[in-house]
C-alpha cells in the first residue's frame, strides 16, 4: 500500500525509498490485476496513441444547429416562428462539412476535428441527471455511484508526470465529476477560476515565503514525533508532499503571465485562459482536465438558452471559437496536438424549435459533440442528421460509444472492468469506439 | 316542500333603498353607471318564482361586518345540495324577455356560499332550460353559470347549447383559470358574454376578473343559442340532483341584458375579514400566545374567509418567531402539517403614550391586527421568476435606524405609525405559512416572522414584548435571540416528540417483555474464565483475552522460516479465486476461505489442498492447466510463475493456516488519562474535550473517573451528532438541495438525528424507517423512501436495509444472481416487495440481457434466474435467520408487510440483526469489526464469535440501546488500551488498538470546535427567499457540524449556484471520505492517506479561517487572557490536542513567540463607521442574472480571503502566532484517534 496514489491506481512496495521527487508515486509497470482491472473477455478494440485528454464541458446544453450541425435557417421573431439554425452557415477547411458563422476560426482547423453529430440519450428534463450521464455513461443505479470519465482514466493510466495530478478540474466540483466507486485518490483536483488556482496548493496571499519556512521549522517537531514505519508517518510523508506541491514547482503551472501576450489574448476571455492552462498543465504531464465554459455573464443563461438566452448567444460561440481554435493551433505548435485528444461534451442539444422567449429548449434525441486532435483520423463531422437536426439519419453514437472512442483514443481497452468492491463494472456500457476515427 | 313566494315585477323587486346601500359602499369618487337588471332576487322582500324541494330562505346570507354592504340578518335562499332550487316560469315573470339570441349581451351574477365542492362536478347557479322539461327537448340550455370544481376550487363556468341554421347542435362551455375556495363563505360570481362573439367572454371572482378560461367543449360558436320559453332555475339544473345543485346558499341573483362594465364588476364585492379569534381576557399575561391553524385554510394565495381556530398552541416571549416546533406523528417523526397553514401571535402589550413606530415582516402575507383593527397588511409572497430575477431589485430597501436590522433574504415588510394614548393594546400578528400556486407548494418557513417597534423619541428597534424581556432588534441582537430559541425549540421538540411516541407505549412494552421472554427462554453465552496475565475490565475483556491465550499457541506453533500464509498466500487467493470460491454460494460448491473447505474441496475436483502433497491438490492443477475450459482463473491473465510456486511451497510446507492473522501479540497498558479523554470524546460526542473538560477530568481523583466520563459523554446531545455521518452513510441519505434527480431521498438526517438524540431503540428505529412514514421533504423517514431517478426504488431500499441490518450484500441482485452471494435476484425483490406493501414487477432496466452473458466462451458467471416481466410476491427471504412466522405474531400490525418486516428484522429471536449492530458498533470504536467487512457477512467470519453472541444479547438486555451497549464496550479494558504505533490495523486479537484516522466529520468538527471558529457557511440551499416549488428546492439550514453539508449540487456549472464557503468546507470533509452524494449505501471508507489531505488543511480555504486570528476566533481571546507566554503553550496544545507540549516543542513555540509577547495587545480605537447597506445575495429567483455570477465569484474571493484579523492584536505578533496555530492544527497527530 502506499500513501501516495491520490491519482494513481497502481500500489507501491514500501522499500521504494522517497528519494525522487513524485506528486504521487507511481509504478507505470504494476500488473493489471493489481489495480483492481479484470482483463476479463477483452474484446478488440482500436487503440489509439494520445496521452492527455482535454475535456471542454459545456454546461447547459449547446444548440447543435446553431454551432455544429448548421441547417436551413429559421426565425424566432416570427409570426409564426420558423424553426431552424438561427445563423447562417460557412464553409470549413473540410469540403462539405459546415459550421456555424460564428466558428470562423475553428472551420479553418477542421482537418483537426470532427463534430460527432449523432450523439444521443434520452434524458432531457432535468441539467443534472443528463450532465451526469454523459460525464459517467451510465445512468444512475441506486446500488453504485459510477466514476466520472475523468476518474476512470485517471485510474487507469495515471498522471503522466508522476509528481502532477492525473485529473484536474477547472470547473466547479459535483458528484457527476467524482470518482464514485474508485474513492477519493481518482478524484480531481478542481480550480474554478485561472487567477486563484487549486484549493489546497494555492499559498493564502499573506502567507510570505518567511512564514512558509516558519510554519515548516514550528511543524517539524510535531511531524518527528511520528512513529517511522507507522500509519501517521504515511500521513505526514503525504503532508511533506502536499507541502511541495504548494511550491514553485507545480504552481508555476499556474502563471499564465509568463506567456506571450499575443497568444493569451488570442485564448480570448476567461474560458480562453483556462485552455490556456489546460495546454500548460498537459504539458507537466497531467493526463485529464476538464474546462468547463458556462459562462452565465456572457449571455444571462450560458448555453442553457432558452427564452433570451438566446439573444446574445453567439457572443458565447465566439467565446468558443476563440479558445477552442487557439487550443488547438497552439497544441499543434507545442506537438502536443497529436498527444492530446480535445472532448467538447455537453448535456444535451437543442430543438431547432423555438420558444415562447425565442430560446430554445432541450432536445436529447440529437446533438453533437466534438472530438479533435489526439491521433485521430479526423473528417470535420460524423453522422448525419436530418434536415433540422432533430433526428439521426446516419450513424447514431450512444453515449457510452463516445465514451469508448475516448478511452480508445487514449490507448484504453473500453471493455475493460472496474473493480467497485468485488463486483466487475466494465469501463464503458458496452460502448464502441467510432471505427472511423481510428486506423 | 312547496311555497309560493311572490309573483312580482323585477323592478319592484328590490327595494331603491337597499340598492343605494350596495351602490353606496362602491367607490364614491367615480360616477357609476346605473345598470337595471332583468330580475334581481335579494331574497330580502317578495320574490318572483317558487321554492321547490330542499330550499329555504334564511337569515345567513353576506352581512355586516364582514360583508359591510349588506344589513344584519341578510336572508338569502339556502340549497341543501339534492334537489332544491326556486323555479321561475316566463309566466311567473310577464313582461320580462328572459331569452336571448345572436348579438345579445348577457350578464349573470350571484352572490354564493359553496360549502363543498368536489373536483370535477357542476353545479348550477342559475340557468334557463336543459330542465328535463317533457315540453321542450332534454338539451336545451339557453344559458346557465354554474360552478366548476377544479384544483381545489369553486371556478365560474358558463354553458349554452347553440343551434345552428341547419339545425345542428353543440354544447359549449367556458371555464374561468380562476375561482375560490368552497367552505370559505360568500363569494361574488360573475360572468359576461355576447352571443355570437366568444372573444367577449369574462368572469369575475371577488371583484377580480378573472385571466381567461378556456371553452372546453365544442370549442368558441358564432351560432346562436337555443333560446325557448323554458324555466330559468336557481340552484340547480340538468334534471336536478346532489351532482347538478348547489351545497350552500345563494343571494343577489340578477340577469342583465347588457355586459356589466367592468367598474360595477370590481366594486361588488366588499369583504372586511373578521378580527382573529383571540380572546383578549385569556391572553397569558405578559406573553405571547402563538396559534398554529391546520383547518380551515384554503389550499391557495388566499386569506381563510374566516378566521380559523387553532389546532395547537404554545407560547414565546416576544413577537419573533423563525420556525415552528416540528409537527410529530406515529410514533413521534416528523410528519406535515397541510400546507398552507395559518400562523397566529397574540398579545396584550403596554405602550406609553406616543406615536410609535411599528416594523412587520414575514415570508409570506401577513396581517397585524392591533386592537380589532387591520392596520398592516402584507401581500401574498412572490410566485417563481424562474432565475430571472434581478440582484438590482435589492438596491431599494428600508433602513430605519442606524443599528436597524435589515431584511433577511425571502422577506417582505411594512412599517406604519401607531397613535397610543397609552396603556394594554391587543396584537394578532398571523401570517399565511407555505402557499399554493397551481400545483406549486412553498415550503412552509415562516421567515423572520416579527413585530418590531421603536418608540416615539428613539431611534432603535425592539421586539413587541408583553412583558419583561426586551430583545434588540439589531443583528447582535437576533442572533443571540435566534441562538436561544433554537436551544429551546430543542428541548421543546424533544419533550413533544416523546409525547407522542409514548402512545405506543403499550405496543413497545409488549416488544419488551417479548425480548425479555425470549432471553430467559434461550441459554446465555457462557463468559470465558479470566486469564491470568491479561488485564480486564469487564466481561468483554474476558472473551478477548480467553481467545488470546488460545492463538498465540497456536502462533507459537508456526514454522519462522515457512511460506507466510497470510502475507504470501492469502493475498494470491483474494485476487484470483475469493470472487467465487468464498463465501455462502461458491462456485462448483468449492469454498476456499478455510482450511476445512480447501481440504473437503469442491463438486468434480476433489481436495483443493492436500496438506505435504502439492501433486494431490486440485487448486494447483486447476491454476497450472492450459486447458481453456479447465483453468483458473477462468477470466483474466494466469497466475504468475512466483505465485504457484508459493502455493507449491506453501501445499508443501503442510499447508498451515492459522486461525488469524497475528505475528505478535502484545498486550499495551491502559492509554494515559488524556489520551483517553481524547479518544473518548472523539468517539462519543465527535469533537476533542475542551479546556474545562479536560480540567474536571484531572481533577477527578475518584478510582472510576473513566467510567464517569463515559457517562457524562453517553448522555451528552453532542452523541447524535457524531453518529450522523456514520448512518447517514449506511443509509445512503442523499438529499439533493436542487431539482433531485441523482437518487435522491428526501432529508431524513433530521430523522436520524431526533432518533440517534432519543437514543432511541434500534428495534423501534427499524420500525420507523421501515414505515417510511412521516415528512418526505422535512425530515421524515418518509424520506428514506425516495430514490429520484430510479426505476425500482424499493429495490435500492432494499440492500440498504439487508446490508445495514442484517449484514447482507445484494446489490449484485438488483440486475442478477451473483456468482459469490447466496442472495438471488428473486430474494431482493421479494424484500423489494415487502417494502412495496404488494408485488412488484422487475423491469428490463433491472436484468443483463442474455446476449452480454453469452459474450464469452465459457459458462456465464452470473445467472437471470428472475426474467424481467415476472411479478415477484412480497416474501422474507431470509429464513435462515428466522422463520417467518415470527413476524406477523410480533408486528404492531400484521396486515402491513413493512411492520412485518421490520419485526422480522428486529426480533430477539433474529439473532442475526443485534449482532449486526454490535459489530457495527464495535467497529467504531476498535477500529475493526468482529466480523469484516460489517456489511457483508458472507465474505468474513467472526473472529470472536462468542463475543458476538454475547454483545447480541446484551444489546437485547439493554432494550436495543445503542448507549447502553456503547457503555459496555468503552468501558472494556481491551478500548482504553494505548494505540501501538507501530500498527497499520488493529490487531484481530484486540490485543492493542492501532492509529486510527478519524472521520472526515470528526476532523471538521474537531478543528473548529477546538479553534473556536464558527463555520458561518451559507445556508445548505440555493432558494434562500423559498420562491420555488418545495419539490425542487430544500434547505438543510445553516450547519453547525459537519453531518448537515451536503454537495453543492452545482452540475450546471454556474458561477450562480456556487456556494463559496460551503464548498471549502466540504472540499476537506470531501478530502478524508465524506461523499456529497451517497447513491449507494457505505460501511466503511477509505482511510489511506493522499496529498490532498494536508493539502487542504495546509492551505485549502477553512485553513486559513482556522489560522486567522479574528476577532471572534476562539484563540484570541486565550491569547488576551494575561498568563506567561509557557501558559500560553501549553493551553494551546492542551486545547488542541489534549496533551501538554514536550520539552521541545515547548522551547521552540516559546521562542517563537516571546518577541512582542509584552505588547501584543492594541488598544482599540472606535472605528469610524462607514454607511451601512444589506448585503446582497443570489437565489434561484435571481440567479440568471449577470450580476449574480458577479457576486458569488465576489464571495468566493472573500471566503478564500477569511475574516479580517482581530485588531486587538499587533499585527507581527498576530503573524507569529498565526502560524504556531498553523502547525499545531496541521500536527499528523489532529487527523487520527490517540
Amino acid at each position: 500500500m502506499s500513501l501516495f496514489n491520490l491519482f494513481i491506481p497502481f500500489p507501491v512496495p514500501n522499500l521504494i525509498p522517497m528519494k525522487r521527487r513524485r506528486f504521487l508515486q507511481t509504478a507505470a509497470a504494476a500488473p493489471l490485476a493489481a489495480s483492481g482491472l479484470r482483463a476479463s473477455d477483452i474484446v478488440a478494440m482500436p487503440k489509439g496513441r494520445a496521452e492527455h485528454c482535454i475535456f471542454i464541458w459545456l454546461g447547459g446544453g449547446m444548440a447543435h444547429m446553431d454551432t455544429f450541425d448548421p441547417k436551413v435557417q429559421g426565425d424566432p421573431k416570427g409570426s409564426p416562428k420558423k424553426a431552424g439554425s438561427a445563423y447562417p452557415g460557412i464553409d470549413t477547411a473540410v469540403p462539405g462539412v459546415q459550421v456555424c458563422e460564428h466558428l470562423p476560426k475553428t472551420a479553418r482547423l477542421m482537418e483537426h476535428v470532427t463534430a460527432v453529430r449523432t450523439v444521443n440519450h434520452n434524458i432531457i428534463n432535468e441539467h443534472a441527471i443528463a450532465t451526469n450521464f454523459v460525464h459517467t455513461g451510465r445512468q444512475i443505479s441506486g446500488n453504485t455511484t459510477y466514476p466520472s470519465i475523468g476518474s476512470i482514466v485517471a485510474h487507469q493510466r495515471g498522471a503522466v508526470n508522476p509528481n502532477v495530478p492525473a485529473y484536474m478540474l477547472i470547473g466547479y466540483p459535483s458528484p457527476s465529476r467524482g470518482p464514485g466507486f474508485l474513492g477519493a485518490k481518482h478524484g480531481n483536483i478542481y480550480l474554478t477560476d485561472t487567477v486563484s488556482g487549486p484549493a489546497g496548493f494555492t499559498r493564502p496571499a499573506d502567507v510570505t515565503a518567511p512564514r512558509v519556512s516558519a510554519r515548516a521549522q514550528l511543524l517539524a517537531p510535531l511531524q518527528e514525533r511520528v512513529a517511522r514505519d507507522s500509519l501517521m508517518a504515511d500521513y505526514e510523508a503525504a503532508q511533506r508532499e502536499a507541502l511541495r506541491l504548494a511550491g514553485p514547482d507545480f504552481m508555476r503551472n499556474f502563471k499564465l503571465e509568463q506567456e506571450a501576450p499575443d497568444l493569451r489574448n488570442a485564448y480570448g476571455s476567461e474560458f480562453g485562459q483556462r485552455c490556456l492552462l489546460a495546454r500548460r498543465l498537459i504539458q507537466d504531464g497531467v493526463r485529464f482536465i476538464e474546462v468547463s465554459h458556462n459562462l452565465g455573464f456572457v449571455n444571462g443563461t450560458g448555453w442553457d438558452t432558452h427564452n433570451d438566452g438566446q439573444e446574445k448567444q453567439h457572443l458565447l460561440i465566439k467565446d468558443l471559437d476563440d479558445a477552442l481554435a487557439t487550443l488547438i493551433a497552439d497544441l499543434k505548435k507545442h506537438g502536443l496536438l497529436d498527444k492530446t485528444l480535445i472532448a467538447v461534451g455537453t448535456e444535451f442539444g437543442r430543438p431547432p424549435e423555438f420558444d415562447g422567449g425565442g430560446g430554445r429548449g432541450h432536445q436529447c434525441s440529437t446533438f453533437s459533440m466534438i472530438l479533435a486532435g489526439g491521433g485521430l483520423k479526423h473528417c470535420g463531422a460524423y453522422g448525419v442528421t436530418d434536415d433540422v437536426a432533430k433526428k439521426i439519419v446516419e450513424n447514431p453514437v450512444s453515449v457510452p460509444d463516445f465514451h469508448a472512442t475516448v478511452h480508445a483514443a487514449l490507448g484504453i481497452n473500453p471493455s475493460l472492468e472496474l473493480m467497485d468492491g468485488t463486483r466487475p463494472v466494465p469501463l464503458t456500457d458496452g460502448g464502441k469506439p467510432i471505427a472511423a476515427l481510428f486506423g | 316542500m312547496t311555497r309560493l313566494v311572490s309573483l312580482f315585477l323585477a323592478l319592484n323587486a328590490s327595494a331603491p333603498a337597499a340598492t343605494d346601500a350596495r351602490d353606496g359602499a362602491q367607490n364614491d369618487s367615480t360616477p357609476v353607471p346605473r345598470n337595471e337588471p332583468l330580475v334581481r332576487w335579494t331574497f330580502d322582500g317578495e320574490q318572483p318564482g317558487e321554492l321547490k324541494g330542499k330550499a329555504s330562505l334564511q337569515p345567513v346570507g353576506p352581512q355586516k361586518p364582514v360583508y359591510p354592504a349588506f344589513p344584519t340578518g341578510n336572508p338569502a335562499l339556502v340549497i341543501d345540495g339534492k334537489d332544491g332550487h326556486l323555479r321561475l316560469t316566463e309566466a311567473g315573470l310577464p313582461g320580462t324577455n328572459l331569452r336571448f339570441g345572436n348579438g345579445d349581451a348577457i350578464t349573470l351574477e350571484v352572490w354564493v356560499n359553496a360549502e363543498q365542492l368536489g373536483n370535477g362536478s357542476y353545479v348550477y347557479l342559475v340557468g334557463k332550460g336543459r330542465n328535463k322539461n317533457k315540453a321542450f327537448s332534454a338539451e336545451n340550455q339557453n344559458w346557465a353559470l354554474r360552478l366548476k370544481g377544479e384544483g381545489g376550487e369553486a371556478r365560474p363556468c358558463f354553458l349554452f347549447r347553440s343551434r345552428a341554421a341547419d339545425g345542428k347542435e353543440n354544447y359549449h362551455r367556458w371555464v374561468a383559470k380562476e375561482g375560490f375556495s368552497p367552505g370559505s363563505g360568500w363569494h361574488h360570481v360573475a360572468v359576461t358574454y355576447q352571443f355570437g362573439q366568444p372573444k367577449s367572454m369574462a368572469s369575475w371572482v371577488d371583484g377580480k376578473k378573472s385571466a381567461g378560461g378556456t371553452w372546453d367543449m365544442a370549442g368558441e360558436t358564432m351560432e346562436p343559442p337555443v333560446s325557448d320559453a323554458d324555466d330559468v332555475l336557481l340552484g340547480t339544473g340538468n334534471g336536478g340532483g346532489a351532482g347538478n345543485t348547489l351545497h350552500g346558499a345563494l343571494d343577489e341573483v340578477a340577469i342583465y341584458r347588457e355586459l356589466l362594465p367592468e367598474v360595477i364588476l370590481a366594486q361588488r364585492y366588499q369583504f372586511s375579514p373578521p378580527p382573529p379569534p383571540v380572546d383578549a381576557k385569556k391572553l397569558p399575561r405578559g406573553k405571547v400566545l402563538v396559534q398554529v391553524c391546520e383547518d380551515g385554510v384554503p389550499a391557495k394565495n388566499a386569506w381563510p374567509a374566516f378566521p380559523p381556530q387553532p389546532t395547537e398552541t404554545y407560547e414565546e416571549d416576544v413577537f419573533g418567531i423563525f420556525e415552528v416546533p416540528q409537527k410529530y406523528v406515529d410514533t413521534g417523526i416528523r410528519g406535515d402539517r397541510p400546507n398552507p397553514y395559518l400562523l397566529r401571535a397574540a398579545a396584550l402589550v403596554t405602550l406609553p403614550a406616543g406615536k410609535h413606530r411599528l416594523l412587520v415582516r414575514g415570508r409570506n402575507a401577513t396581517h397585524l391586527h392591533v386592537d380589532g383593527r387591520l392596520l398592516v397588511d402584507i401581500g401574498f409572497a412572490k410566485a417563481d421568476s424562474g432565475g430571472h430575477g434581478r440582484v438590482a431589485e435589492q438596491d431599494k430597501y428600508l433602513d430605519l435606524g442606524p443599528d436597524f436590522r435589515f431584511a433577511p433574504p425571502g422577506s417582505q415588510e411594512k412599517w406604519v405609525e401607531l397613535e397610543s394614548t397609552g396603556g394594554e393594546h391587543l396584537f394578532v400578528l398571523e401570517q399565511m405559512v407555505g402557499g399554493v400556486v397551481g400545483s406549486s407548494k412553498k415550503r412552509p418557513e415562516t421567515g423572520e416572522m416579527v413585530v418590531a417597534v421603536s418608540l416615539q423619541g428613539t431611534e432603535t428597534w425592539s421586539l413587541l414584548s408583553p412583558g419583561e424581556r426586551r430583545v434588540d432588534y439589531t443583528d447582535a441582537g437576533w442572533a443571540a435571540y435566534e441562538q436561544e430559541r433554537r436551544t429551546w425549540l430543542t428541548v421543546f421538540n424533544t419533550e413533544r416528540r416523546a409525547k407522542v411516541r409514548s402512545q405506543h407505549d403499550v405496543y413497545w412494552t409488549k416488544r419488551r417483555a417479548a425480548a425479555a421472554e425470549w432471553l430467559a427462554a434461550t441459554s446465555e453465552v457462557p463468559v470465558p474464565a479470566p486469564v491470568a496475565g491479561l488485564p480486564a475490565h469487564n466481561v468483554v475483556d474476558h472473551f478477548l483475552n480467553a481467545k488470546m491465550a488460545k492463538v498465540s499457541a497456536q502462533v507459537a506453533a508456526a514454522r519462522k522460516d515457512g511460506v507466510h500464509f497470510y502475507s504470501e498466500v492469502l493475498p494470491i487467493l483474494e485476487q484470483n479465486c475469493f470472487s467465487c470460491h468464498q463465501g455462502g454460494k461458491a462456485k462448483g460448491d468449492l469454498s476456499l476461505d478455510s482450511l476445512g473447505a480447501a481440504l473437503k474441496g469442491g463438486e468434480s475436483d476433489g481436495p483443493a489442498v492436500t496438506p505435504g502433497h502439492p501433486e494431490k491438490s486440485s487448486l494447483l492443477a486447476r491454476v497450472t492447466s492450459e486447458d481453456e475450459d479447465y483453468i483458473m482463473p477462468p477470466k483474466g491473465s494466469p497466475l504468475t510463475k512466483d505465485q504457484v510456486a508459493v502455493l507449491d511451497r506453501w501445499i508443501r510446507e503442510g499447508a498451515h493456516w492459522p486461525e488469524l492473522d497475528v505475528d505478535r501479540i502484545e498486550v499495551t497498558p491502559l492509554a494515559g488519562d488524556l489520551a483517553f479523554l481524547r479518544r473518548v470524546t472523539l468517539d462519543t460526542v465527535g469533537v476533542a474535550p475542551t479546556l474545562a473538560e479536560i480540567e474536571a477530568f484531572e481533577k477527578d481523583k475518584s478510582a472510576d473517573k473513566r467510567a464517569r466520563v463515559i457517562d457524562r459523554l453517553l448522555a451528552d446531545p453532542r452523541w447524535a451528532d457524531r453518529w450522523m455521518g456514520y448512518w447517514q452513510d449506511v443509509l445512503a441519505e442523499n438529499p439533493n438541495i436542487l431539482n433531485p434527480t441523482l437518487n435522491n431521498t428526501g432529508p431524513f438526517r433530521w430523522y436520524l438525528h431526533e432518533a440517534l438524540t432519543d437514543d432511541r431503540p434500534m428495534d423501534l428505529f427499524v420500525t420507523e424507517l421501515l414505515r417510511m412514514g412521516g415528512s418526505e421533504r422535512f425530515g421524515g423517514p418518509a424520506g428514506f423512501a425516495t430514490a429520484s431517478g430510479n426505476d425500482v426504488p424499493m429495490a435500492a431500499k432494499g440492500t440498504i436495509v439487508s446490508t445495514a441490518f442484517l449484514g447482507v450484500e445484494m446489490k449484485c441482485a438488483r440486475c442478477h444472481d451473483a456468482p459469490a452471494h447466496v442472495s438471488t435476484q428473486q430474494d431482493l425483490f421479494e424484500l423489494a416487495a415487502l417494502l412495496e406493501t404488494k408485488a412488484l414487477g422487475v423491469p428490463a432496466t433491472s436484468s443483463v440481457p442474455m446476449d452480454k452473458l453469452h459474450e464469452g466462451g465459457r459458462k456465464p458467471l452470473i445467472q437471470i434466474t428472475l426474467q424481467p416481466g415476472s411479478k415477484v410476491e412480497p416474501k422474507w427471504p431470509f429464513e435462515r435467520f428466522v422463520g417467518a412466522g415470527i413476524g406477523e405474531r410480533l408486528a404492531e400490525n400484521p396486515k402491513n408487510s413493512r411492520d412485518v418486516l421490520a419485526a422480522l428484522i428486529s426480533a430477539p429471536q433474529n439473532e442475526r440483526f443485534a449482532q449486526v449492530i454490535a459489530n457495527r458498533l464495535w467497529q467504531q470504536f476498535m477500529g475493526r469489526g468482529i466480523v469484516e467487512p460489517v456489511e457483508d457477512w458472507e465474505r468474513g467470519k467472526p473472529t470472536h464469535p462468542e463475543l458476538l453472541a454475547w454483545l447480541g444479547r446484551e444489546f437485547v438486555r439493554g432494550g436495543y440501546s445503542l448507549k447502553n451497549l456503547s457503555r459496555i464496550v468503552l468501558n472494556s479494558h481491551a478500548y482504553q488500551r494505548a494505540t501501538d504505533p507501530a500498527l497499520k490495523s488493529p490487531s484481530p486479537l484486540f490485543a492493542a488498538p492501532a492509529p486510527r484516522r478519524l472521520a472526515a466529520e470528526q476532523i471538521v468538527d474537531a478543528l473548529f470546535a477546538a479553534a473556536g471558529k464558527a463555520m458561518k457557511t451559507e445556508e445548505v440551499s440555493l432558494d434562500i427567499d423559498g420562491r420555488r416549488d418545495l419539490k425542487n428546492s430544500i434547505s438543510l439550514g445553516i450547519p453547525q457540524r459537519a453531518w448537515m453539508f451536503a454537495s453543492t449540487s452545482n452540475e450546471r456549472d454556474r458561477p450562480s449556484l456556487s456556494l463559496p464557503r460551503i464548498q471549502a468546507v466540504c472540499d476537506v470533509l470531501e478530502a478524508f471520505g465524506w461523499r456529497p452524494a451517497r447513491q449507494d449505501p457505505a460501511s466503511s471508507r477509505a482511510t489511506d492517506p493522499n496529498a490532498l489531505q494536508p493539502a487542504i488543511l495546509g492551505n485549502g480555504t477553512v485553513a486559513v479561517w482556522l489560522t486567522r486570528l479574528s476577532d471572534d476566533h476562539g484563540v484570541t481571546e486565550l491569547v488576551l487572557r494575561d498568563q506567561s507566554v509557557e501558559q500560553l503553550v501549553d493551553q494551546l496544545f492542551l486545547r488542541l490536542l489534549t496533551r501538554l507540549p514536550t520539552a521541545q516543542e515547548r522551547e521552540l513555540y516559546v521562542g517563537h513567540l516571546l518577541e512582542g509577547y509584552e505588547l501584543r495587545r492594541v488598544e482599540q480605537r472606535p472605528g469610524v463607521q462607514g454607511p451601512r447597506y444589506p448585503a446582497k445575495y443570489v437565489s434561484w429567483s435571481n440567479h440568471l442574472d449577470a450580476e449574480a455570477n458577479a457576486l458569488r465569484i465576489e464571495e468566493e474571493a472573500a471566503a478564500r480571503r477569511g475574516d479580517p484579523p482581530s485588531p486587538r492584536l499587533d499585527p507581527a505578533w498576530r503573524t507569529r502566532m498565526e502560524d504556531v496555530l498553523w502547525a499545531v492544527l496541521n500536527a499528523p497527530e489532529w487527523v487520527f484517534a490517540p
